[in-house]
């Protein structure tokens, strides 16, 4: 019997194919190995990412549920937190012990109770609503801020990009 | 030949570990160069290729690391899998171990050279060998079992505490040697300081995770089938059901027990509301201190007034136990200096007396020894269930205390039973023996702010006061209390001379026939109560989950609900019978840890205090009793039941 991450893991599968969010598809790569996952998240409407489809890796630790799994955009996004080679920086995707930014709080840290639908819910509410505070990415995070007409520009971009056009 | 190699042992190398193996190989390069500098005098052709050759076979150390670690993750594992694992290992290891007897003798023979570095090198290369043989036989034996192996992960943890001390002991005589013979080895100190740290991180996660495993297993009560019947069942960690073998947080959250386990391992927090599971026991100490600190003079004044005590002792414990009790629910509110003053009973001294005999009548066989119903309780978790054992164990008790002291054998004395309810609130506080601060939790943190946090955590030296305080007035209370129980004894056996006529030895028959009596009285009001019972279970047990609701939800504003919750409680239980079993139903609180370690210690001092006092009885209280002998005449008739008085 292999382990209860494992385990774990086929019953977030099933449970994110029986009713799955909006916006959001997510499965493994391959059924043999249930520890990289690939995610279709859409852009939230109503935001500059509005009508893209972004796909993501997710890689989960053989301790899963213990330890977060990493989550790495796939294609090309200008975010400001997200780091330029794709992986995504926010705190529940962070272990409590080790503290990368040094300003969360341990309590919006990862916890066995965290999910791949929250972690995806909460990449979706991050793409809609970036937080400049703790950039992963810096550019990004001062185009926002200064100028987000250019924001909106380059988004579109990724948008049209992501959709393959 | 690298990659033929490669194909041999691994396949096809997965995604993960082609991007795990170039981004050690730079570190290792790196380092390999700072080497270089080092032993730039003995720089050779051979020279750089012993450095590539190990270079090539740390390559290969990680690419095993990496796939015994995907073992775990595998669903299915092939025997050619195996096969490999065992051959590469098997060859790695061989290998090192040649590499580093050839260091070894050549370093003998021809003194230190650049053979030392390659000599720890491959020693450090052979633990990381080891530590693989170590989780490859691990998760080979979950593997073959049909359930997840539960304590895989504590001897995954304890290996890898004893290989990072190997190999901090390896570095550090490594760099001893090197200053020795040559230079500071500067390209050791990356992979030096990353097991040192590694090694702290795995000695520190032993001791908190052994912390947090051992509460777990002592002071968090299992998870009753009602509990998991009702609502949410499913186990967060695992997202499986939960049937059996599961805990209960102080928070009230329910996991399962290895999850919990395994959870502990990491963080000592609870999964779900993160309540620190090892620091959160420890406030209550000193805002207790200071509770104790208003109350201790009063028993005290009463023990030393010894003949009046028991009037004196019959308000006090009335009007501080509650409040205490009170106190409770809203003390990590931070109010410990805004402890509202007790609230006014309906326990007025005289009239109460009657009652409060009818309910010593049933509560005696906790009073005289009261260690037995809370260590009955201390492994049950059921509210429901607890009182019904000790009240099982009311016969029982009253004989076996007859034995130590015929004092215990009189079942009602009216100073004891307030005391019962104000002991709910003092065995959270007593810390767990094993180290400096486990003591039982409050419920929730939430409410609090970070300063409040802070002043709770406390020193060590604040501490241990509060607890020597705390005991000070335990003792203080006991004292006080056993005052009591020996007046009652004496007066009891006068009166019952008095009754039964001329009995030569009036004592012992007569104690055991109001024994009986007590007993049947005990059985008598079983029925009467019967009906209430379970409702006070179910109310309390409501209101308690509320009430931590409510403290999660961090409003403080509850503390006056509960004091009106509290006083209603007080007063359904002083009107009827059935207050009997709601005093009853605060008993379970009673298990504890403190009453754990204490216990014996406990016991030892009541023996000794019964003794003590059972001497002085008879030359100190003999005064009062003549006065107080038409008390209890007329009350004596009152606290035999008018049921149990026919068969007396």
């Amino acid at each position: 019997m292999a382990g209860s991450a494992l385990k774990r893991l086929m019953a977030e599968y099933k449970q994110l194919t029986l009713n799955p969010p909006e916006g959001i598809i997510a499965g493994p790569v391959d059924e043999e190995n249930f520890f990289e996952w690939e995610a279709l998240i859409m852009g939230p409407a109503d935001t500059c990412f509005a009508g893209g489809v972004f796909p993501a890796r997710l890689s989960f630790p053989s301790d899963y549920p213990l330890s977060p799994p990493k989550m790495k955009f796939t294609c090309e996004i200008f975010h400001p937190n997200i780091y330029t080679d794709g992986r995504v920086c926010i705190s529940i995707l962070h272990a409590p012990g080790d503290d990368p930014m040094g300003y969360e709080t341990s309590a919006e840290r990862w916890s066995p109770v965290q999910s791949v639908e929250k972690i995806l819910l909460s990449v979706v509410s991050m793409l809609s609503e970036p937080n400049d505070e703790s950039a992963a990415n810096v550019d990004a995070a001062k185009t926002w801020r200064d100028d987000r007409k250019g924001f909106d520009e380059i988004a579109k971009v990724t948008v049209r990009k992501s959709l393959g056009l | 030949m690298g990659k033929m190699l490669r194909a041999v042992f691994f396949g096809q190398l997965r995604a993960a570990e082609m991007e795990h193996l170039i981004e050690r190989s730079w570190y290792a390069v790196t380092e390999t160069c700072l080497a270089f500098t080092v032993f730039r005098d003995d720089f050779s052709p051979r020279f750089v290729a012993l450095f590539t050759l190990l270079l090539f076979l740390k390559c290969f150390h990680w690419l095993a690391e990496d796939r015994i670690d995907y073992m775990e993750r595998s669903p299915t594992i092939s025997w050619k899998f195996h096969f490999r694992a065992l051959s590469l290992m098997f060859v790695l290891g061989l290998l090192d171990i040649l590499f580093v007897r050839h260091a070894f003798y050549s370093t003998m023979s021809k003194g230190p050279s650049v053979q030392l570095v390659f000599g720890f090198e491959y020693e450090i290369l052979l633990t990381v060998v080891m530590m693989t043989f170590i989780k490859y036989l691990l998760h080979t034996i979950d593997l073959q079992s049909q359930n997840p192996w539960d304590n895989k992960a504590v001897y995954l943890l304890y290996s890898e505490l004893v290989m990072g001390f190997v190999r901090v002991i390896l570095y550090v005589a490594f760099v001893f040697i090197m200053i020795k013979v040559h230079t500071f080895p500067l390209f050791a100190i990356r992979p030096m300081y990353l097991t040192v740290r590694a090694f702290q991180k795995a000695a520190q996660d032993v001791i908190l995770s052994r912390r947090a495993i051992r509460n777990m297993n002592t002071l968090y009560p299992d998870a009753t089938p009602e509990e998991l019947a009702s609502g949410d069942n499913v186990c967060i960690i695992c997202r499986e059901e939960m049937t059996s073998g599961c805990k209960k947080l102080p928070c009230n959250h329910i996991f399962h027990t290895s999850c919990l386990r395994s959870w502990f391992q990491r963080q000592q927090t609870c999964p779900t509301c993160r309540l620190e599971v090892l620091r959160m026991s420890r406030p209550p100490h000193q805002q207790q201190q200071q509770q104790e600190q208003q109350q201790a003079p009063q028993p005290q004044q009463a023990q030393n007034q010894n003949g009046q005590a028991p009037l004196d002792q019959m308000q006090n414990p009335f009007q501080n136990m509650p409040g205490m009790f009170g106190g409770m629910p809203f003390q990590w509110n931070g109010a410990a200096g805004a402890m509202p003053p007790p609230p006014p009973f309906m326990w007025q001294p005289p009239p109460q007396q009657q009652q409060q005999q009818q309910q010593a009548a049933g509560t005696t066989g906790q009073t005289p020894s009261p260690t037995s119903p809370s260590s009955a309780s201390l492994t049950s978790t059921a509210a429901a269930t607890t009182p019904l054992e000790a009240n099982a164990q009311t016969g029982g008790n009253a004989s076996t205390a007859t034995s130590s002291s015929p004092s215990a054998q009189v079942p009602p004395f009216p100073g004891f039973p307030p005391f019962m309810p104000g002991m709910p609130g003092m065995p959270g506080m007593m810390p767990p023996m094993f180290s400096y601060g486990f003591p039982s939790p409050p419920s929730s943190m939430a409410g609090l702010s970070d300063e409040e946090l802070r002043v709770m955590e406390g020193i060590e030296r604040s501490n241990v006061e509060a607890r020597i305080q705390w005991l000070r007035d335990i003792q203080a209370l006991l004292d006080g209390a056993m005052v009591l129980i020996n007046q009652y004894n004496s007066v009891a056996s006068q009166v019952n001379s008095r009754f039964s006529g001329a009995s030569p030895p009036p004592v012992v028959p007569i104690s055991t026939q109001q024994q009986q009596a007590s007993s049947t009285t005990s059985a008598n009001w079983w029925p009467a109560g019967s009906g209430a019972r379970p409702k006070y279970s179910s109310t309390i047990s409501n209101t308690h989950t509320t009430d931590s609701k409510k403290e999660r939800s961090g409003s403080l504003s509850s503390t006056s609900e509960k004091d009106e919750k509290l006083i209603r409680k007080e007063k359904e239980g002083s009107s009827v019978a059935a207050g009997l079993s709601q005093k009853e139903e605060e008993i379970p609180k009673w298990s504890n840890p403190r009453e754990e370690e204490h216990s014996d210690e406990m016991h030892e001092v009541r023996k000794r205090r019964l003794q003590h006092f059972s001497q002085q009885l008879d030359t100190s209280s003999s005064g009062l009793e003549s006065e107080k002998n038409k008390d209890m005449d007329s009350s004596s008739s009152d606290k035999i039941n008018p049921d149990s008085e026919g068969k007396h």
